[in-house]
């Protein structure tokens, strides 16, 4: 018989307190099988892991159990130390008596029966458990990147920068997302043209970087270090092989579409660049816009290029690609005004967003920097920003808080004010959240400095009245209401994912949390990562962020990229399914159960496979298989037999 | 709209915000009789808290500071609280902000009694307690309370 | 001996008149005389409430630039009031060259100061806030030391429990009157400690007794006496130490109308920090004029040393 060694850790007094160990110790010990047992304040500690260590040699152990925290928290770590003392990993198990017992329980008698039962089970499972060997796996060593805002090109530019190729995809002509929209940044005001364009141009540049712009990613199948990815190279009905960017047939385009760059400010031809600085500065043929397309008349794009790079016959290409990693960064959107009925739901043409009034304060702007309204080019002496629309809302839009509004509202303000000296802005808040380097002292120079009046309360109403928008607000400092006849209204709406996230999500077969943002494996310990192995964060997809921390968390993404690729093969867990291929019938009721993807039916056999690379071990298919033939390694029928019967308390 | 001549102002009216008034008059010249930065209040409330006289007054300090901020003359020359503060700088040693509350209590109090708003006269001092009561508060309390 | 230029204030030539009486008995049996000015006006009591006001800054400034005339450089005042503004109005001198520049003018401009330019015969001199001004606690615990105080104590206050009262205008603001920290001072339980009593720490030590609010809203100011007193007799206090007239008033004499509006209140004496150091260092009973205290001082003077309540110097 196996000799067990059982370690009951106190974790301080978050167990001691509620179970008694020692007792749990003297029970074990006269459980068959189990050899030694052993109490100890902090298991996991260094001295902790000493004791395990040195009594699986001293008392020749073939298995040990500790029971301590979740397996989430320390199985690995204990693990390690049994595989340092000699002993297969996979005779080292985790019983849970902190979660699981003493933290949910109060009397200390019933709480040490059920803590000894627990650990009990586990007895049981550790028995029967087998020595495994992890299950390694190949890395296609090329990484895709979704999405060419600030977050992809980092990431981009990290991975490609430490020698590995990288795909960056990006759905719309030119890389750059929002930030290529914005004018200044906070808090320190630099260009954000000049931070940006440089790093664009870097990665349109970067030998280890294949651009994919105007794409879009069709299916995406395998599994981490070896995914297949089929990509949609939409159609811009011009060669850009051929095109030199001189701009003559966008001149000529009668058609006018607003421009989604400038949030509708201005307009374009059919066939457009989205902004000068573009990368790569070629143009599209918007297809829906385009005369020719809509009529059959036109071409007259066609006849301006000297060099015949308009194509009307091109259509959408599909390539493949061999990948090891994916990076997804997605960026987000802003609520719609439309949305908003309170704030006039889009019908005031003096009531705008922050990314329209980034526009308006851009060099490269409409308005060349200089603010004028919409409705009639009046530079606005009055201008009211509004924060919180459609955030902090759970009732009506949406229940988080957007995180960039109150410093990028201040911004505006100050912004606003450094170019119309005598206009006044007013700023209605709900709180002040400046919680990054430098933040507090940005607003505190802004409403000390530079006038602008922050006023506490949500604006309850905004509408027209002959050329004055009117806003009913309050100040909740006062107590007293506050009406505004104002010139112009920005408001700071609420970020949301983009639209096409949860399309993307169901293709990567990725998680997304209760808002529609990507869903990370640990809020702390795992902010990079989806749970799905291979798949990794960065930006706003994975919620609201600002520069810095969209940055900051592309390069971690990056980083656990370069990390993935630097190893040769891949360690998969080895607890997994498996089939015993006497029993299968090949019926294929695991294979939609399966969540995973990772049935896989071999017709040759007439059995149906477990793709070990996909398989997470969640035993879905171990249920569903009506013939018994699918079964989990360490984790076998018998084995849950008997841990039921224990933890009833039976033998 | 206009005038109802026969009906009350209604009791708690909106506060109508324009560029003139929050960075002309009043407020303005708060900030230059005090020569304090009240814009670089951002109503903490540790005036409020600490203040010992918090307990006599209608509105607390903090919120006197707000209404400057918003340019509000009558609010806070009609309310008592301007009269109750003892200038005992509690809040101006206390302020995150480097605001000496108190010279804005006076300025305050300045600009009240120029408008003519006279809280406290010789008249209304009992003679008995005038016959003892030290001379720095005689002195204090007309400097501080009346013209 | 040597004398320190001394600036009584309105307050001690009359009705505070206990407190410059034991102040100048006491710094006498410390080996300095308080040398009053030979002549001086009101310091206007409170600093003026902007600085448009620069006439309230004429009388204090006026008083300073005498004392630096006399040739005086240093000038001791025991009332806070006093201390507050002479203080406060020097360091506008000293910190602002404006309100330097406009005071000067007008001090020049003015007649008796001309009789007095004619008389001396002397160039006109700006004053630029050459005389530091210092509280008579501030002298003995800085330029003394109350270790001199110590080594001449003649009676014993040993086991008399004496809580401080700080009041406001002693320490605050704190940026102009770096006397001590405005929220932990110790400048008073320092003195208790080196007359040989014991200090009583209390959380009302430094909250406002109400000041001038005595005059205008009384029943204010009672209430925040209570809660001053109420706080220290908790504590254990025998009796309270002070040194702003103000204070003394208020915390002495509304313990009538304390003791009218909680019944539970029992009184408790109130000292200037003078009256117990002329005791301490010796000087007769009698002189430090405590017939002019509402609450009775009798029980404290009683624990004090021989307790014959006697003159017994020499």
């Amino acid at each position: 018989m196996k000799r067990i060694g059982v370690f009951v850790c106190h974790c301080g007094i978050n167990i001691a307190e509620t179970v008694d160990v020692k007792r749990v110790a003297e029970e074990v010990l006269k459980m068959p099988g189990v050899v030694y047992t052993q109490d100890y304040i902090y298991m996991c500690s260094d001295p902790g892991q000493a004791l395990v260590r040195k009594k699986i040699k001293e008392e020749k152990l073939d298995a040990v159990i500790i029971a301590a925290c979740s397996p989430n928290l320390h199985e690995s770590t204990f693990r390690a130390a049994a595989e340092e003392a000699g002993l297969n990993p996979w005779q080292c198990e985790i019983a849970n008596i902190r979660e699981q017992c003493s933290w949910i329980h109060s009397n200390r008698k019933k709480a040490t029966e059920k803590a000894i039962k627990i650990v009990g089970t586990i007895v049981e499972k550790s028995r029967l458990n087998e020595s495994l060997e992890p299950i390694p796996v190949l890395i296609k060593k090329k990484a895709l990147v979704i999405g060419g805002g600030i977050a992809g090109i980092q990431s981009a530019l990290d991975i490609a920068d430490s020698g590995y190729k990288v795909i960056l995809v990006e759905k719309e002509s030119s890389i750059g997302g929002h930030m290529a929209q914005l004018s200044e940044t906070f808090p320190t005001l630099d260009c954000s043209q000049c931070i940006l364009t440089p790093k664009m141009v870097a990665a349109g540049k970067h030998q280890n970087i294949e651009l994919m712009t105007y794409s879009e990613i069709e299916e995406v199948s395998g599994y981490v270090g070896n995914f297949n990815v089929k990509i949609r190279r939409k159609a811009p009905f011009v060669d850009w092989d051929k095109c030199t960017g001189c701009g003559l047939c966008m001149e000529k385009c009668p058609a006018k579409v607003p421009s989604v760059f400038d949030r509708e400010l201005t307009t374009h031809g059919a066939i457009y660049v989205p902004f000068p600085q573009a990368v790569p500065n070629k143009p599209v043929i918007d297809k829906d816009s385009c005369i020719y397309f809509k009529t059959g008349k036109c071409r007259l794009c066609e006849k301006v290029c000297e060099i015949n790079a308009i194509d009307f016959e091109q259509e959408d290409r599909f390539v493949e690609e061999e990948i090891g990693a994916i990076i997804v960064a997605t960026g987000y959107d802003t609520l719609p005004i439309v949305d908003l009925a309170e704030y006039g739901a889009g019908d005031i043409p003096d009531v705008i967003d922050g990314l329209a009034f980034e526009r308006l304060l851009s060099a490269s702007g409409p308005t060349v920097g200089e603010v004028k309204r919409p409705s009639d080019g009046m530079v606005p002496k009055e201008v009211v920003f509004v924060q919180c629309a459609g955030s902090r809302d759970p009732e009506r839009y949406r229940p988080y808080c957007s995180k960039i509004c109150c410093m990028y509202t201040t911004k505006h303000a100050l912004l606003y004010k450094h170019r119309v000296h005598d206009g006044q802005p007013y700023i209605f808040y709900i709180d002040i959240r400046t919680g990054g380097k430098g933040y507090e002292e940005f607003y505190h120079n802004a409403e000390e400095e530079e006038g602008i009046i922050y006023l506490r309360g949500k604006v309850a109403k905004i509408f027209r009245d002959g050329d004055k928008t009117v806003v009913w607000g309050t100040d909740t400092l006062t107590g007293r209401n506050v009406e505004i006849e104002a010139d112009l209204v920005v408001l700071a709406t609420a970020v949301i994912p983009t639209d096409s996230t949860a399309e993307l999500v169901k293709k990567l077969r990725i998680q997304t949390g209760p808002n529609g943002f990507l869903a990370e494996a640990h809020p702390k310990l795992r902010p990079v990562e989806s749970i799905n192995s291979g798949f990794f964060l960065a930006g706003a997809a994975q919620g609201p962020k600002d520069i810095p921390e969209t940055v900051a968390q592309a390069s971690a993404a990056a980083c656990k990229v370069i990390s993935l690729f630097s190893r040769d093969h891949l360690e998969q867990d080895p607890a997994i399914a498996w089939v015993d291929e006497d029993l299968c019938n090949g019926c294929q009721t695991c294979v939609p159960v399966c969540p995973y993807d990772a049935r896989e039916y071999d017709e040759e056999k007439n059995i149906v496979i477990v793709n070990e690379a996909l398989c997470e071990g969640c035993g879905s298919c171990v249920a569903a298989c009506p013939s018994g033939a699918t079964q989990m390694r360490n984790l076998s029928d018998s084995q849950i037999k008997s841990m039921i019967t224990a933890s009833l308390g039976g033998k | 709209m206009s005038e109802n001549m026969g009906l009350a102002p209604p009791r708690n009216p909106p506060i109508k915000l324009t560029r003139k008034k929050v960075r002309a008059g009043f407020k303005k010249r708060v900030i230059e009789l005090s020569g304090q930065p009240v814009d670089a209040c951002y109503q903490c409330g540790n005036c409020s808290s600490g203040c010992p006289l918090a307990q006599e007054m209608s509105i607390l300090p903090n919120r006197i500071i707000r209404l400057v901020q918003l340019g509000q003359k009558d609010d806070i020359i009609h309310n008592d609280t301007i009269w109750i503060c003892a200038s005992c700088f509690q809040c101006t040693v206390r302020c995150p902000k480097g605001i000496d509350i108190q010279a804005v209590m006076d300025t305050l109090r300045q600009i009240a009694l120029e408008e003519g708003v006279d809280h406290f006269g010789p008249d209304q001092i009992d003679p008995e307690h005038a016959a003892e009561v030290p001379q720095p508060g005689l002195v204090g309390v007309y400097r501080k309370l009346s013209t | 001996m040597a004398k320190v230029a001394y600036y009584p204030g309105c307050a001690l030539k009359e009705r505070s008149s206990h407190l410059d009486r034991s102040a100048r008995d006491a710094t006498v049996k410390l080996g300095f005389e308080l040398d009053e000015l030979d002549t001086w006006t009101c310091c206007g009591a409170v600093p003026p409430v902007s600085k448009e006001r620069i006439m309230n800054l004429i009388a204090p400034s006026r008083i300073l630039k005498n004392v630096r005339d006399s040739g005086s450089d240093v000038l001791i005042t025991i009332c806070d009031f006093c201390y507050n503004t002479l203080k406060r109005t020097n360091y506008s001198i000293r910190t602002d060259e404006i309100i330097r520049k406009r005071i000067n003018t007008f001090l020049a401009d003015d007649t008796p100061e001309r009789e007095y330019l004619e008389k001396d015969n002397s160039q006109w001199v700006d004053y630029k806030g050459e005389v530091k001004v210092i509280h008579l606690m501030e002298y003995l615990r800085d330029e003394l030391g109350y270790k001199q105080i110590t080594e001449n104590l003649k009676r014993s206050l040993k086991g008399l429990k004496l809580a401080p009262y700080y009041g406001c205008v002693m320490l605050r603001p704190q940026n102009e009157i770096q006397l001590d920290d405005p929220e932990n001072p110790s400048i008073i339980e320092d003195f208790i400690s080196a007359l040989d009593a014991q200090p009583v720490k209390y959380p009302y030590r430094t909250e406002c007794c109400g000041s001038y609010l005595s005059i205008s809203s009384p029943d204010a100011s009672t209430r925040l006496c209570y809660r001053i007193l109420n706080s220290a007799i908790n504590k254990g206090a025998d009796a309270i130490v002070v040194s702003c007239p103000l204070c003394f008033y208020n915390l002495d004499s509304r313990q009538k109308a304390i003791a009218e509006a909680y019944q539970d209140f029992k009184p408790i004496p109130i000292f200037y920090f003078t009256q117990l150091l002329s005791v301490a260092l010796g000087v007769e009973y009698g002189r430090q004029g405590f017939e002019k205290h509402y609450v009775d001082v009798t029980p404290i003077l009683d624990k004090i040393g021989t307790s014959s309540g006697k003159g017994d110097e020499e």
